[in-house]
């Protein structure tokens, strides 16, 4: 039997406690299924079983990282016989503790991530990793206390990196939400007849490329990067590409695509070059014969390297 | 030679509020550089450090993986080679791990380089939910510093304030521990206290030798109060015969102690004859009550002898209480601020429990 997982996460003071108290006084929520409350935190908020809607909220709690195992789930999903499981996660704890944890059956429905407006600049800043790891599976974030002399395009930034699909709310107070609509524009001109990406949206292209290589499917375009002849290649192609750094340096990756190039220039492994191509989506042996975006290049000049290398969001 | 200040906490608690006040109240003349590793709330701005000589080093990575790579080793060796300043204050990731920073120090064998002091600064009004919830790395912080500074607790009881003492108390024994209010007290005591200048230790130590010299003053004078002490000793001398008939095999070990006991009479340790009640206490008094302690050490059959008593501690009407003790002679005065309130008692045949309950503090576990 699949048991449902309603997964809330977010630094210490976000928010969480107080929306989950809410949604389990809701009769909507709460029509009385078995259900596990897991904390993984206490904060200033303490929850208050009585006003749940109906019984049969269980609650537990996990204080250390390491005593988050499969085997302490189990026994809670078998004591209490639940049906599905709430889980209030401690925002220095990693997800993956969590999602090695989880029984098989355990299914995530949703994922909803809290934020104090008011901290979360800087303590995205400081601890980039624990505040990244959240954003980049939460379906809907939600900024609480978040005050209309703020800017809302710093906020929709720093999701959108990690997760370009989340939802994202602004409470101002209660019963005062206002819903992210900004809109994502890409930095260059799709409709250009050869686009141009700037070497500082290198990261930008390289991830929407991947997301949506259709819309790119036969265009032109011009864009630098680096040679990389990884060995058996045949002649007459190479990978092309750029590190990236999502998060933070423990996470650069060599974000490259397959290129044809059918002149014998004599191309080195770490060579920057700007290269003018044609995309074709096709299936590449490159991507293990999966359909992606495939390079054909009409020109490969030498350039100079970009500035950082490295590129980033 | 450079003396390495360590300043941690977790984000918000403080650090750069208080590098502030020992830049205006406690540094002086000192050259400074301050390495940041943090993204602060609040920022040391630029035409602020020109007046103080300060200068700024700010590492650009603000995660836990980021910190402590390479960068750091090489940016604190280049401020020295650099600039020779006095001092360096290193204000490392809020998230990081207290001894990782100092290990990190350490490891760079920069003869240069004076390790001073580990300060934690800790938001008093958040210290057990943080402590409860970050787990390692803010325990870390608080198990590895020499001196805590604890922030915001001007909005906090005596009660709450001595839970949050007791949370740090339960995982570090031996720094100093500032809860008195910054506002109330100067730069340049606190960095005295992070200096470990003036601990309850060597306070106490202060007023054991005092009270040694006056005793030693009088045996002199008094034939009676020097046989009192031989009495003592006896005694300890029989405890121990008792002990020999049960563990008769261990003749090297009594020879010792008995050697031992011998040069006890000639050197007269101040720490072996005197027993102290030493207490750091965020409790506020009136002036009335510590009068009325201080009148309660004089009965001797309930205290045991004290000798010397000395203290400040915080009054309820926000003012700071000092007070001295000799027998016969309770002097209660106000005075300035203190870090924390301490209460110090010294005497012979000191009963520990009494003392406590007369100025009200806890019994020892």
């Amino acid at each position: 039997m699949e048991i449902p997982v309603y997964l809330f996460t977010g630094f210490l003071g976000a928010g969480k406690t107080s929306f989950i108290q809410e949604v389990l006084e809701g009769e909507d929520f709460n029509a009385g299924e078995r259900t596990l409350l897991l904390l993984c935190e206490t904060g200033k908020e303490k929850y208050d079983p009585a006003q749940f809607a109906r019984p049969n909220v269980y609650i537990e709690t996990v204080k250390k990282e390491s005593d988050l195992t499969r085997e302490r789930l189990e026994e809670m999903q078998a004591e209490h016989m639940i049906e599905r499981a709430v889980v209030e996660y401690n925002g220095m704890w990693m997800l993956e503790t969590l999602f090695r944890a989880m029984p098989q059956e355990w299914i995530i429905y949703q994922e909803v991530m809290f934020a104090d407006a008011k901290t979360f600049l800087m303590y995205n800043q400081n601890m980039r990793q624990q505040a990244f790891d959240k954003m980049k599976t939460a379906e809907l974030v939600v900024f609480n206390r978040f005050d209309r002399s703020y800017d809302k395009n710093e906020f929709h930034k720093i999701v959108r990196v990690a997760n370009r699909k989340s939802q994202i709310l602004y409470e101002y107070g209660p019963d005062d939400v206002e819903a992210d609509n900004i809109p994502d524009p890409l930095p260059y001109d799709m409709s250009a007849p050869e686009i141009d990406i700037k070497e500082e949206y290198y990261a930008e292209w390289y991830r929407d490329i991947n997301e949506n290589p259709q819309n790119y499917d036969g265009k032109r375009l011009k864009v630098k990067g680096r040679v990389a002849m990884a060995g058996d290649l045949p002649k007459g192609k190479f990978a092309f590409g750029r590190h990236v750094m999502t998060c933070c340096v423990q996470d650069i990756q060599f974000a490259g695509l397959a290129c044809h190039y059918e002149e014998d220039e004599d191309l080195k492994t770490g060579d920057w070059v700007e290269i003018k191509a044609k995309v074709k989506v096709e299936p590449e042996e490159v991507y293990e014969g999966d359909t992606g975006p495939v390079l054909y290049c009409y020109s490969v000049a030498p350039c100079a390297p970009a500035e950082p290398e490295v590129a980033t969001f | 030679m450079t003396k390495v200040d360590i300043f941690s906490g977790f984000l918000g608690a403080g650090k750069t509020t208080l590098i502030k006040k020992l830049i205006d109240e406690a540094y002086g003349d000192e050259q400074l550089v301050l390495i940041e590793n943090e993204f602060g709330e609040i920022g040391i701005d630029g035409g602020f450090l020109k007046d103080t000589g300060v200068k700024i080093n700010e590492m650009n990575s603000g995660c836990i993986c980021c910190t402590l790579v390479g960068d750091f080793g090489r940016a604190l060796n280049q401020v020295i080679a650099d600039y020779a300043p006095d001092r360096i204050l290193i204000e490392p990731s809020g998230v990081g791990k207290l001894s990782d920073v100092i290990i990190a120090v350490q490891d760079l064998h920069n003869d240069q380089i004076q390790l001073n002091g580990f300060t934690t600064v800790v938001d008093a009004t958040l210290c057990t939910m943080y402590m409860e919830n970050f787990g390692e790395f803010y325990e870390n912080q608080v198990a590895n510093a020499s001196s805590i500074i604890l922030s915001r607790t001007q909005d906090m009881s005596e009660e709450e304030i001595e839970a949050c003492v007791r949370t740090l108390r339960a995982i570090n024994k031996e720094a100093a521990i500032v809860t008195t209010p910054w506002d109330q007290i100067s730069g340049a005591r606190i960095l005295e206290t992070m200096e470990q200048k003036k601990t309850l230790s060597a306070e106490l130590d202060k007023l054991r030798e005092e009270a040694y010299a006056e005793e030693a003053a009088h045996a002199h004078e008094h034939g009676h109060d020097h046989e009192h002490h031989h009495g003592h000793d006896h005694e300890h001398g029989h405890d121990h015969h008792d002990h020999e008939h049960e563990h008769e095999h261990h003749h090297d070990h009594d020879h010792e102690h008995h050697h031992h006991e011998h040069e006890h009479h000639h050197h007269h340790h101040a720490d072996e004859v005197f027993q102290d009640v030493g207490e750091e206490t965020a409790r506020k008094y009136t002036k009335e009550q510590i009068q009325q302690a201080l009148e309660g050490l004089e009965d001797e059959a309930a205290c045991g002898m004290v000798l010397r008593a000395k203290g400040i501690v915080e009054g309820t009407d926000g003012r700071w209480i000092h007070f001295d003790y000799v027998p016969g002679k309770p002097e209660v005065r106000s005075g300035s601020a203190e870090i924390t309130g301490r209460i110090c008692v010294i005497g012979t045949d000191l009963k520990d429990a009494h003392v406590r309950a007369l100025f009200g503090l806890e019994q020892e576990a």
